[in-house]
């Protein structure tokens, strides 16, 4: 076994557990600070530890969408300041899509780590702030430039030498809608990284620079050998998959296809998005470090699932994006909705790669967040509310089991579902289903997981906004297994004003109107004619299946 | 009176019992087998190895795991759910969260109750508790017949809104039992847990139903039996909110006593840290297989509204446990070149090496046991003689592939899990606010001890503290418990819309209901007493602080909402770092908790020592790489007064304590080691 002689195993060891532990730390301070549910309760938030050379020394297991790409901010702020803007006591703050890659409601705060005068490293946090001054309240279905996505900053300094910037967070907090809770989250971003601060000058103190660098070098050097080996049994050669977005929310009858090669070479792995579409009129755009991002969470979610990421992380792996496409946008491309189509790329690499890694990957699975947002005035106290819920839906089968039914999508991390009775309780809606959808996953040896049905009725008048995705390519199935069924939004269904429609800013809705939303499947896995007659039985007296389905689909009768 | 006052630990493996004699103000504690099969066989051997007479008992309490392993085990009876018609699938969905987010292959955690035993019924309460539509009664019946039919044992009842209006609840379950007679078990949410959120109350009421009757049925048993055996007192269980209750009330709420196993230590760490006046303590409860860290934060142990088993929610109190995948079994390997311990555990079987049940993988035991810091026949109180030539080789395996020699990866096994659970504990206290330094150690569990001053070495802790009994510390804290009984009652409002008398009035009513109920429980008037509390939170925030009242009529005080609004903003800045005095607050919801006193064991003193000298022999222990010589005592010879340095090892019957060489232990009165650096004495 080859092991680095200059620094022992224990040692080692004890400094990556200390370095992932100090990221764990970053965020539990970031969720135990932060103001708004999206922070604490979904975890729409991401922290990393990084060397005075921007590779990551610690991460936690956070968004998944914004893995390693925080690296890329400290980065891009010494690209256009010099190295020696780092100053102790300062931090810095950007949202930049065409920088930090997402919309501008993701927000990045970032300082400089020094022991003793010397530049020992970073710690950056990005979360999800709920309003940055877009021109329609959290966000617009129908932007068509930057400049109606809010207030756009950085790199910028928001504390210097320990002294906050007063006039800057005065800037920031009057561009917001919300105020006090977005000042509140901004501080817990502070607190984060001034935690992660003081974690990695202990870590430098107790075992010494020299250490911590020998030892990181060790730990990078375990998780590239271990990317590597998995990638080596993947056979040389090129893999490709091709999906498509609806639309771009403007242009409702032109999708936007989404084009993916990826080479194999040896022990050597690159992502090729350039043939993808330009860049487009409506919000679906994305910075091309996000894009980077969104193949970085295909690639660890097949090869390295288990391990924390670090800056051994993706040395094996290239990806080519090419600026001015839906995945390099260049300003003033909108970018609100930047995560349609990396939702979409990151099934489209197990789709890929399939061929190679059949154990590993699944369906494609319903795929988007599946928007629903009303705003109006609540009668019943008098008051202006805004309600956004995302839409949970069904994930593909893979070889051993069925997909699941009912789960937030894969740009989501932890986000729970509105509960009727405190979405009752808020807003002026009855909830008059909620149920899981059958039929529709993909059939298949193992059954894509089914969306659902969520069907409100408005106990007011108000104005509705929708964003649901992937209609034209459901989720698709694999080695055999049946697509599934995608997404529907019905108003006021079976009356003579009933509409059918997907994507809309600002429609009218009157009291006692029904929108009744249904989120898509997950793709299936292996040829339907294999599953089990008692496992099809199973599905259909548990509803996951209709009778007439296990007919049609499996041939299996009562 | 009786003389004995005697609690009850159910483990896997043994069943702990410390008995309080209240003529010599004495405790003991024993040990007894856990008979999996029939666990009040291990409860009455376990009673008869210390009391010649169950009549003789004062006090009888006991945390018991069955609700718990039914539920691990999925031995639970069947249940029929029956739901709201048109969102009956709200349990199925189950919220919709991925708990693990780089898998692709992510499955929810297991429901209880398939999907095909799910009913939905017609009928519908609005938000405001109105009736929408009227039960659909028939449906109901339909159910019972369907429940008789596939043989169901108990039915679930959880309707939308229930908490508000619990009409249609109350009806099922009246229907229920007409159908079916008063035998079969019908939980229904509002009771399980009064609180909104569907889901979790409705996976609540499951989890009742599931467990239910095989708790009751076990209690009902035990009851039946000790009271043959004589026993004169009621029998009383400990709840996961750190309270107890009688088994008689146990059996109509059953879901209060699931997570109560673990909780004795965490009530017994408030009760060590009332006697010791110590404020802030981190426990450590360390086992075989498991790490469990609790905290008590200003003297209470740290509860909270909400819990979670296998992904599963329950709303209810308890007493916080953060369980880390960590024990003495945690298996040291090798990946790319790298070290790496745990987090897989070699379990109780095969176990570490040492054990000679066929285990192979070098574990964190085995690695004390090569340092020579366990007594290899003293283990688990003598029960179990451990082989040291079986753990070398283990050891021995991995160390040969880094190249190092067996002691010197041995130490390294034992500090890469001391680190890795020091970095644990940390994370856990800066989720809570907390500063570890700002705490004491408490150790208990069989191993607890043996790794705590390395953890608090590492936290920059200043004082390890080993109670008397660490390996009975659970059932220690069970004897220091009371009576408590929960009740909680929805309460929005918006604090510009709060009718402050009809807050009052709410309260005044839940304390007469609360302290009613304590007269079923056996408590005389002078010894019932009720706190109340509201769950605050700013205006359109999702989760809710706990804030104390001074009682049921505070509401009526003219100063009553600025005097809240900045209790619950000093507590918000105290656990989240921040808070916003005048910004609006909404109501939650109320709770009052009814306690009944029965009573307490005085601390008992611990002998003085008569000398400064005592008994120990001088063994060869692995510290810092070298073999040193080393303080090996025995825990009964040490009395008040002892003093001694390190490195030192303290060996009892249930558990081993290692003091490493640069730390000093004294005896404090109530018989303690308080362990700490020989630099800051």
């Amino acid at each position: 076994m080859t092991t680095s002689t200059a620094i022992d195993p224990v040692t080692v060891e004890i400094i990556r557990n200390a370095l992932n532990s100090a990221a764990d730390d970053m965020n539990a301070t970031l969720i135990r600070s932060a103001y708004t549910p999206i922070i604490y309760e979904c975890g729409d938030c991401v922290v990393a530890l990084l060397d005075a050379d921007h590779q990551v020394l610690g991460q936690s297991a956070g968004l998944p969408i914004f893995l390693g790409n925080l690296e890329t901010c400290t980065l891009a702020t010494e690209q256009r300041f010099g190295r020696e803007v780092w100053r102790p006591g300062d931090v810095w703050i950007l949202n930049d899509s065409y920088l930090g890659g997402t919309h501008l409601n993701d927000v990045t705060i970032f300082g400089p780590v020094f022991v003793d005068e010397t530049l020992v490293g970073f710690t950056a946090s990005r979360a999800h702030w709920i309003d940055v001054g877009s021109k329609d309240p959290g966000g617009s279905m129908d932007s068509i430039s930057i400049f109606q996505e809010g207030l756009r900053l950085g790199p910028q300094k928001l504390i210097s030498g320990g002294v906050e910037e007063r006039a800057v967070i005065d800037t920031i907090g009057t561009n917001v809608r919300f105020p006090y809770p977005t000042t509140g989250d901004m501080h817990a971003m502070m607190a984060c990284i001034q935690m992660g601060e003081r974690r990695l000058q202990e870590i430098v103190r107790r075992f010494g620079l020299e250490t911590l660098e020998l030892a990181r070098d060790e730990i990078f050097r375990q998780t590239e050998l271990l990317e590597r080996a998995v990638i080596a049994k993947i056979p040389d050669g090129v893999y490709s998959a091709e999906g498509v977005l609806d639309n771009d929310g403007i242009d409702l009858d032109t999708p936007i296809p989404i084009r993916l090669r990826i080479t194999v070479a040896g022990e050597h792995i690159d992502f090729d998005v350039t043939e993808s579409a330009d860049q487009t009129v409506g919000p679906v755009n994305c910075g091309v470090s996000q894009a980077v991002s969104a193949l970085r969470v295909g690639y660890k979610l097949l090869v390295s699932p288990d391990l924390p990421g670090n800056g051994g992380s993706f040395r094996s792996m290239t990806t080519q994006v090419r600026e001015g496409s839906v995945l390099g946008a260049r300003s003033p491309a909108a970018c609100q909705w930047y995560f349609s189509h990396l939702g979409l790329l990151i099934d489209m690499v197990a789709r890929a790669l399939a061929p190679a890694l059949s154990d590993r990957v699944a369906g494609a699975s319903h795929g988007d967040s599946m928007i629903i947002l009303s705003a109006g005035t609540d009668p019943r106290v008098g008051r202006d509310f805004v309600s956004l819920e995302a839409t949970v839906g069904g994930w593909g089968a893979w070889n051993g089991s069925d997909g699941e039914s009912a789960l937030i999508n894969n740009v989501n991390g932890s986000l729970k579902d509105i509960p009727i009775e405190v979405h009752e309780t808020r807003y002026p809606w009855r909830i008059t289903q909620y149920r899981i959808r059958p039929d529709s996953g993909g059939s298949g040896r193992w059954r894509g997981g089914n969306g659902v049905v969520r069907e409100y009725e408005a106990q007011t008048d108000m104005s509705v906004s929708l964003w649901f995705e992937r209609s034209r390519q459901p989720a698709w199935g694999l080695f055999g297994g049946e697509d599934a069924v995608g997404p529907e939004v019905v108003i006021n269904p079976g009356r003579p004003d009933e509409r059918r429609i997907l994507k809309i800013n600002g429609l009218a809705v009157r009291k006692g109107d029904v929108v009744r939303c249904a989120s898509g499947g997950g793709g299936g896995y292996g040829d339907p004619t294999e599953r089990s007659a008692d496992d099809v039985r199973a599905d259909v007296l548990d509803h996951n299946i209709t009778a007439q389905a296990a007919r049609a689909r499996y041939g299996i009768g009562d | 009176m009786g003389r004995y006052r005697v609690a009850m630990d159910i483990g896997g493996t043994f069943t702990d019992v410390v008995t309080y004699d209240q003529q010599s103000g004495t405790f003991a504690a024993t040990k007894a087998s856990t008979t999996p099969g029939n666990l009040s066989e291990g409860v009455l051997s376990g009673l008869d190895a210390v009391v010649d007479e169950p009549s003789g008992i004062d006090f009888l309490v006991h945390g018991t795991t069955q609700g718990l392993n039914a539920f691990l085990e999925r031995r639970g009876v069947p249940v029929l759910l029956l739901g709201t018609a048109g969102v009956e699938d709200t349990y199925h969905i189950a919220r919709g969260p991925r708990t693990r987010l780089y898998d692709l292959h992510y499955r929810k955690p297991t429901p209880l109750v398939p999907r095909r035993d799910v009913l939905g019924i017609g009928g519908r309460i609005a938000a405001d508790g109105t009736e929408l539509t009227p039960l659909d009664e028939d449906a109901v019946r339909e159910a019972a017949r369907r429940a008789r039919a596939d043989g169901h044992g108990a039915i679930a009842v959880a309707f939308l809104f229930s908490y508000r209006n619990p009409a249609h609840e109350l009806r099922a379950r009246e229907i229920l039992h007409e159908e079916l007679g008063d035998d079969v078990t019908v939980s229904i949410s509002h009771e399980a847990a009064k609180e909104w959120r569907e889901y979790e109350r409705t996976s609540s009421a499951v989890v009742e139903a599931y467990t239910g009757p095989i708790v009751r049925r076990y209690l009902l048993d035990l009851e039946n039996r000790l009271a043959g055996r004589g026993l004169r007192v009621p029998l009383h269980v400990m709840q996961s909110s750190g309270g107890i209750l009688t088994a008689e009330s146990a059996r109509r709420r059953p879901l209060q006593t699931l997570l109560s196993g673990p909780v004795g230590g965490a009530i017994a760490g408030a009760e060590l840290s009332r006697q010791t006046g110590r404020p802030n303590l981190i426990g450590i409860d360390m086992g075989g297989t498991s790490f469990d860290v609790s905290l008590i934060v200003d003297g209470e142990p740290d509860v909270s509204a909400e819990a979670q088993l296998e992904g599963l929610p329950m709303l209810m109190s308890v007493v916080n446990i953060h369980t880390v995948g960590a024990g003495g079994g945690s298996v040291a390997w090798a990946e790319a070149g790298g070290l790496r311990v745990g987090p897989r555990s070699a379990g109780a079987r095969p176990g570490p090496a040492c054990y000679g049940r066929g285990g192979t993988e070098p574990t964190v035991t085995d690695a004390n046991l090569v340092l020579g810091r366990i007594d290899p026949d003293g283990f688990a109180g003598g029960q179990m003689t451990l082989d040291t030539g079986l753990a070398a080789t283990a050891v021995d395996g991995l160390a040969e592939m880094f190249g190092m020699t067996t002691t010197a990866m041995a130490e390294g096994i034992c500090d890469v899990a001391n680190s890795k659970m020091a970095q644990a504990i940390r994370t856990i206290t800066v989720s809570r606010g907390i500063e570890p330094r700002d705490s004491a150690l408490v150790a208990f569990g069989g191993a607890g001890p043996m790794h705590a001053v390395f953890l608090a070495r590492e936290l920059g802790i200043a004082e390890t503290v080993v109670p008397r009994f660490p390996g009975a510390f659970s059932a220690w804290g069970m004897l220091q418990t009371q009576i408590r009984q929960d009740w909680t009652e929805p309460y929005f409002f918006l604090d510009q819309d709060l009718d402050v008398a009809d807050m009052a009035a709410q309260l005044a009513r839940m304390e007469r209901d609360g302290l009613a109920a304590l007269e079923h429980e056996g408590v005389s008037g002078n010894r019932r007493s009720a706190s109340h509390a509201v769950d605050i939170r700013y205006a359109a925030q999702e989760y809710t602080l706990t804030v104390p009242l001074t009682g049921a009529d505070e509401p009526n005080d003219p100063d009553f909402l600025p005097s809240v609004a900045q209790r619950f903003a000093d507590l918000h800045k105290n656990r989240y770092g921040h808070a916003n005095l005048g910004a609006p607050i909404e109501f939650v919801t109320l709770r009052t908790a009814a306690f009944g006193d029965l009573g307490r064991p005085e601390p008992q003193k611990w002998p003085a020592a008569t000398s400064a000298d005592f008994p120990y022999e001088i063994r060869t222990v692995v510290f810092d790489g070298t073999g040193r010589d080393t303080i090996v005592a025995r825990r009964d010879d040490l009395f008040v007064g002892h003093t001694f340095d390190g490195p030192a090892v303290v060996i009892e019957d249930t558990a081993t304590t290692v003091v490493p060489p640069d730390y000093a232990v004294s005896v404090d009165d109530i018989g303690s080691l308080v362990i700490r650096r020989k630099d800051s004495l």
